[in-house]
């Protein structure tokens, strides 16, 4: 599949940084992308549409970013998605349970443009290895 | 989240560990996220009973002597002093209070972030009204010679150096174009203050709710016999220790002034 086509979900209980983050795919290439403002939302969409990428915030309420990974690994349909967790503390045991849960990466709030882009190609890369 | 961890960037450390934990795909049993704890009341009728014997009267404005009324003061204080201890109401309130310069520091961090987004946002709007004045000036200048041009007022070296000056022109236009383009990204980049300022915010919100609740609560487990039974009618839900719940924050605010009227307060 073409890089430009995967479709992103981005999930943020804050409207302005999922704006950020959808001007910023759309800036690296990526013009295929909804939004959920929850973690329970987004497992909603997920089931429902044919979602290639999650770039998750960590702290939402009723579903949080742990507990929407946790429920992507564990369903059938949906355990091979491609997950990036954005967090805004760089805390050592978030991070480590972060990655023991199977996030497919992490960044850490605020990020660059760059940054973005060089964690996406990384997880990108690793898709079609 | 405290200020010491709001750091900019990645850090090759973190990058590295979560790589190696990562490549060992532990994920096959989904780990349960911990589950916010939350307080529980521990008895406490029988205690309260002990303490505030019914003898107790609480302090008021009266003409008896100061000495008196310091003793009986110092007295409640110790027996108060006591009780919480007794009730295992000191940690909680302590822990409480504690927070409040943590707070602090989160208010000063959110003024800070959102002046440093301001000057961002500012030094990119300067940089671009600079890029568009000078882009509006020679465009002017150069229709200004079209102008002449289409008014036969041109002589062919001139006409030689306008369509120089009109490639320069266009030539320039595309790398203007993507300096304004960053520093519009840069722009939009700033806004990113509004979500972690709002987290710190909420958080902020949490503990004071959170302080008030423990507060509350050592209140009406402290209440004399003689009121107990109207603090009870008056509330009758009880107050949200479970500080998680945020809308329960707001239509408790009303119960809790009328449970402070209702007390004397």
């Amino acid at each position: 599949m073409n890089p430009e086509d995967l479709k992103f979900l981005i999930v943020d209980d804050f409207s302005t940084m999922r704006r950020i983050v959808r001007n910023l795919l759309k800036e690296i290439g990526y013009n295929n992308a909804d939004e959920a403002e929850d973690g329970a939302v987004a497992l909603s969409k997920l089931k429902n549409g044919n979602f290639n990428f999650v770039v998750s915030d960590l702290n939402m309420p009723n579903m949080n970013g742990f507990e929407l990974l946790s429920n992507i690994r564990a369903d059938a349909e949906l355990k091979h998605l491609p997950v990036l967790l954005v967090t805004a503390e760089a805390k050592k045991e978030d991070i480590v349970t972060a990655a023991q849960m199977g996030a497919s990466g992490y960044i850490v709030k605020p990020f660059t443009k760059a940054t973005l882009e060089e964690k996406l190609s990384k997880i990108v890369a690793k898709m079609s290895a | 989240m405290s200020p010491e961890n709001l750091k900019n960037g990645d850090n090759d450390e973190l990058e590295a560990l979560f790589d190696q934990i990562a490549d060992q795909q532990v994920w096959n049993k989904a780990a349960e996220p911990e589950a916010p704890p939350v307080a529980s009341a521990a008895p406490v009728a029988q205690v309260t009973e002990e303490v505030l014997k019914p003898g107790d009267e609480p302090v008021t404005d009266s003409d008896t002597d100061p000495h008196d009324v310091f003793y009986r003061v110092g007295q409640l204080t110790r027996k108060l002093h006591d009780a919480l201890r007794e009730l295992g109401y000191d940690k909680s309130v302590e822990t409480a209070v504690s927070s409040l310069p943590d707070a602090r520091a989160r208010l000063a961090y959110i003024a800070n972030l959102t002046g440093d987004a301001a000057e961002k946002v500012l030094a990119s709007v300067e940089t671009c009204q600079i890029i568009n004045d000078g882009v509006a000036d020679r465009a002017k200048a150069l229709e200004k010679q079209w102008d002449k041009l289409y008014n036969n007022q041109m002589s062919l070296e001139e006409f030689k150096a306008h369509a120089k000056a009109n490639q320069e022109f266009v030539q320039d236009i595309a790398l203007q174009t993507q300096t304004m383009g960053s520093k519009l990204t840069d722009i939009m980049m700033a806004q990113d203050f509004h979500d972690l300022t709002g987290q710190v915010v909420n958080r902020i919100a949490t503990m004071a709710a959170n302080l008030e609740a423990q507060l509350v609560q050592l209140l009406l487990d402290t209440t004399p016999k003689e009121l107990r039974a109207q603090t009870e009618e008056q509330w009758l839900s009880g107050p949200a220790i479970d500080a998680e719940g945020r809308s329960d924050v707001c239509s408790n605010q009303g119960q809790v002034d009328d449970l402070l009227e209702s007390l004397g307060f």
